[in-house]
């Protein structure tokens, strides 16, 4: 391909480009780190440090983070770990609470639970992504033992009121985690302001190496481990580190001091680019322009264009971008995060997910626009044309 | 990912991928050929429906094989590869019409329906809308547009020729169609494919109907359809109306079936007509399978033909074809009469007319 523009950064981030030159001496960094001897040093001193830069960056104690394997292993341990542990206890706390937006490692790991007979509330959002507080308090009493509530929507970039939800939820004795897989980068995020009790990172989606993922626990939570086995991570989460994505990870927050300057360049190319599509090509709205959105993600829905169809015309011509259906296997399901907000089959189908990252430039955003207005113009021109029928 | 795009004086094609060695190499030959080419298949059933009812959550085992090797073969190319979901329109215009021609005493060739309602419909409109000027596949038939009005022509691979799975194709889109392995034998196919290293060299050919799994087409119904709609009736002799005995479902039969009738008799007898309004099997003997005329419904043209004008028709698959003249023609319906009498004329099959290779036209066996 003579091009390429990536602009599908809430589904993965390229490895920031420093990262490959410090990644060469880990390579020679292969003992275990559980050893005693000196082949274990080494490591161990690698995810220690990784460990003390990633507290330092969320603003908590090191010993408050669990290393995984990325996010959906985070949200996996949260939610099970918890309600396991609510259940062995016999606290009489047997429910959970999720907004209808949630990614899927949420999603399906408390429907899962439910199918075992733990309890399971799902609050609706409204077209703009919006989560109505006042249906949080009246969803919460005596039995819930967890709300499980994202910090920023993968599709729609919506930031949700966490420190509000923290608050009503811990009044009513209830504990929360947040998914917090797609602010970290994008925003600043600090655990000690949002008050939460545990929180899932990924490091693929922090321009880290794939494979990496920290669950944040609050120091004195109870806990069931899902991966039982050695006593890595304080016994929580057994298995050999992934020494080389989770040094990444570490070392990546240590650049977190870049995460303000670059938000902000990245919010000033998102509304540019905003702005030229709504200028320049007729029927499109954004959702979720009302509420606080992540700076980096647009949702756009083009009146009467199938996203599928447009997404593969942007691939031919270089452009990566995501439609929220994840057609992966073919399926072209209109994403459920979006008709979860009260969207139409049509309006999901006709969706377009733009995510910027730190290496967007003006000029690939104006390219982009200028080539997405044309596939536009000509895909509407077929809009009419008919089926053969028997 | 470097394969280059909009660069092809020759122009973009989208070719139909099912995994299979003929759509592989049909892919390969027009990178060859310098046309810039986007390979898709269409995700038309889950083969592990039957099999495998596993509900998602509780661990999923099943994924099509087929669609892996397709974007094996089209990333080994370096082309971008899409898998297009038809599963909805499949059921619609191939299955539930399968099902409904085994109730009503047809027997359907739910193959044509693919091509007509898939293939060259829903893929051509993605063709369109990818802006390629072409559709390919791996189909055993030619295009020839020597005189600029092209024809439909049957493959130089006398034993693979699918031609009689494609009458129903539009005039106006033969000119859009591309059929690079038309021309070669299914040998040559195979060695070029392993010529060419694609990892789908040795893979074995698709044979019968490619969602009927181990069960048979019976059990597939059976599956599928309310239980009174499958019910038993009468075996009858033709043409006296003896009673030979009761059959468990129309469904089981076609015509010129001549095993698995369920009864014993003497001489043998053979499936001579089904008629789902009385529900009831009628059998004959051999000589009462042949005749010698025929009525064809939903005619599809593809070349001029003048009434009276003699032809090669086939009215199945397999069969080679045999001489027959047109009695009476109208704009969708024709009337057939054989030189010779043919064996089994069944409805729901196919009569396809051709004039030496070329294929002029068809329709369906009333």
């Amino acid at each position: 391909m003579s091009k390429t523009i990536y602009l599908d950064h809430n589904a993965t981030t390229p490895p920031h480009p420093d990262l490959g030159p410090q990644v060469l001496p880990w390579l020679n960094v292969w003992g275990n780190p559980s050893s005693i001897h000196w082949a274990g040093r080494e490591p161990k001193r690698l995810i220690r440090e990784a460990r003390l830069a990633l507290a330092t960056l969320l603003g908590v104690d090191p010993l408050e983070l669990i290393f995984t394997s990325g996010g959906s292993e985070s949200n996996n341990l949260a939610i099970q770990g918890v309600m396991l542990s609510q259940a062995i206890a016999n606290s009489g706390r047997d429910e959970l609470i999720l907004s209808g937006v949630e990614h899927p490692s949420v999603r399906k790991t408390a429907e899962a639970l439910a199918r075992r007979g733990f309890k399971l509330k799902i609050l609706p959002v409204d077209r703009e992504g919006q989560l109505d507080l006042q249906l949080l308090r009246e969803a919460l009493n005596p039995r819930t033992a967890l709300v499980s509530i994202m910090l920023a929507n993968n599709e729609t970039g919506h930031i949700f009121p966490i420190p509000e939800i923290v608050r009503w939820s811990h009044a009513a004795g209830a504990l929360v985690h947040c998914d917090a897989v797609q602010g970290l980068g994008k925003i600043p995020v600090r655990l000690v302001d949002l008050g939460v009790d545990l929180a899932s990172f990924s490091g693929h989606k922090f321009y880290a190496l794939k494979g990496s993922g920290v669950l944040y626990v609050r120091r004195g939570l109870q806990l069931e481990g899902l991966i039982h086995g050695g006593a890595q991570e304080r016994g929580r989460r057994a298995g050999t580190e992934n020494l080389l994505a989770i040094a990444s990870l570490g070392w990546m927050a240590g650049k977190a001091g870049e995460v303000a300057e670059r938000g902000q360049a990245v919010h000033a190319l998102r509304d540019h680019l905003e702005q030229r599509v709504l200028a320049e090509i007729p029927d499109v709205t954004i959702t979720g322009a009302q509420g606080l959105r992540l700076p980096n993600t647009s949702s756009l829905i083009l009146a009467g264009i199938d996203g599928e169809t447009l997404l593969m015309n942007l691939d031919v011509q270089g452009f990566a971008v995501s439609t929220g259906a994840a057609c992966s296997s073919g399926s072209p399901e209109p994403s459920p995060i979006l008709l979860a907000m009260g969207l139409s089959r049509e309006e999901a189908q006709s969706s377009l997910r733009l995510s910027l990252g730190w290496g967007t430039h003006a000029a690939e955003v104006d390219d982009f626009v200028a080539t997405l207005k044309a596939v536009v113009t000509r895909l509407r021109g077929f809009r009419s044309l008919p089926h053969r029928e028997r | 990912m470097d394969y280059k795009f909009g660069q092809s004086k020759k122009g973009r094609v989208l070719v139909a991928m099912s995994g299979g060695v003929d759509s592989s190499v049909a892919a390969a030959l027009l990178v060859q050929q310098g046309y810039d080419v986007v390979g898709a298949t269409m995700q038309v059933w889950d083969y592990t429906k039957g099999a495998c009812d596993i509900q998602e959550g509780n661990g999923t085992c099943c994924s099509s094989t087929d669609v892996d090797d397709a974007r094996a073969v089209a990333d080994h190319l370096g082309i971008p590869f899409y898998v297009i979901n038809c599963e909805a329109k499949f059921q619609a215009y191939v299955i539930d019409e399968f099902i409904g021609s085994y109730l009503e005493g047809r027997t359907p060739i739910p193959c044509s329906n693919c091509n007509t309602y898939l293939k060259f419909d829903h893929l051509l409109q993605k063709m369109k809308e990818l802006e390629c000027d072409f559709i390919a596949t791996g189909h055993y038939a030619r295009i020839d547009d020597a005189d600029g009005e092209p024809k439909l022509i049957s493959s130089h691979d006398d034993w693979k020729d699918q031609t009689y799975f494609l009458f129903t194709l539009e005039r106006e889109i033969l000119r859009h169609i591309l059929f690079p392995v038309g021309h070669m034998k299914k040998p040559e196919v195979r060695e070029l494919a392993s010529k060419l290293g694609l990892n789908v060299a040795g893979k074995k050919d698709s044979t019968g109907i490619c969602f009927i799994g181990k069960g048979g087409y019976s059990e597939f119904i059976e599956q599928r359809v309310a239980k009174d709609l499958l019910k038993p009736g009468p075996l009858r002799q033709y043409p006296g109306g003896e009673h030979l005995g009761l059959h468990e479902g129309i469904h089981h039969f076609t015509y010129g079936q001549r095993k698995g009738l369920g009864i014993a008799t003497g001489s043998p007898l053979y499936v001579v007509r089904i008629d789902p309004a009385l529900n009831t099997v009628w059998l004959g003997e051999e000589k009462h399978l042949y005749s010698s005329h025929l009525q064809i419904r939903r005619m599809n043209w593809l070349s001029e033909v003048r009434a009276g004008e003699e032809f090669t028709v086939k009215i199945r698959f397999q069969h080679k074809g045999a001489r027959a003249k047109i009695r009476e023609i109208s704009a969708d319906q024709a009337e057939l009469e054989f030189i010779e009498p043919q064996r089994s004329v069944t409805p729901g099959q196919a009569a396809v007319f051709y004039r030496d290779k070329q294929l002029v036209g068809g329709g369906w066996i009333a």
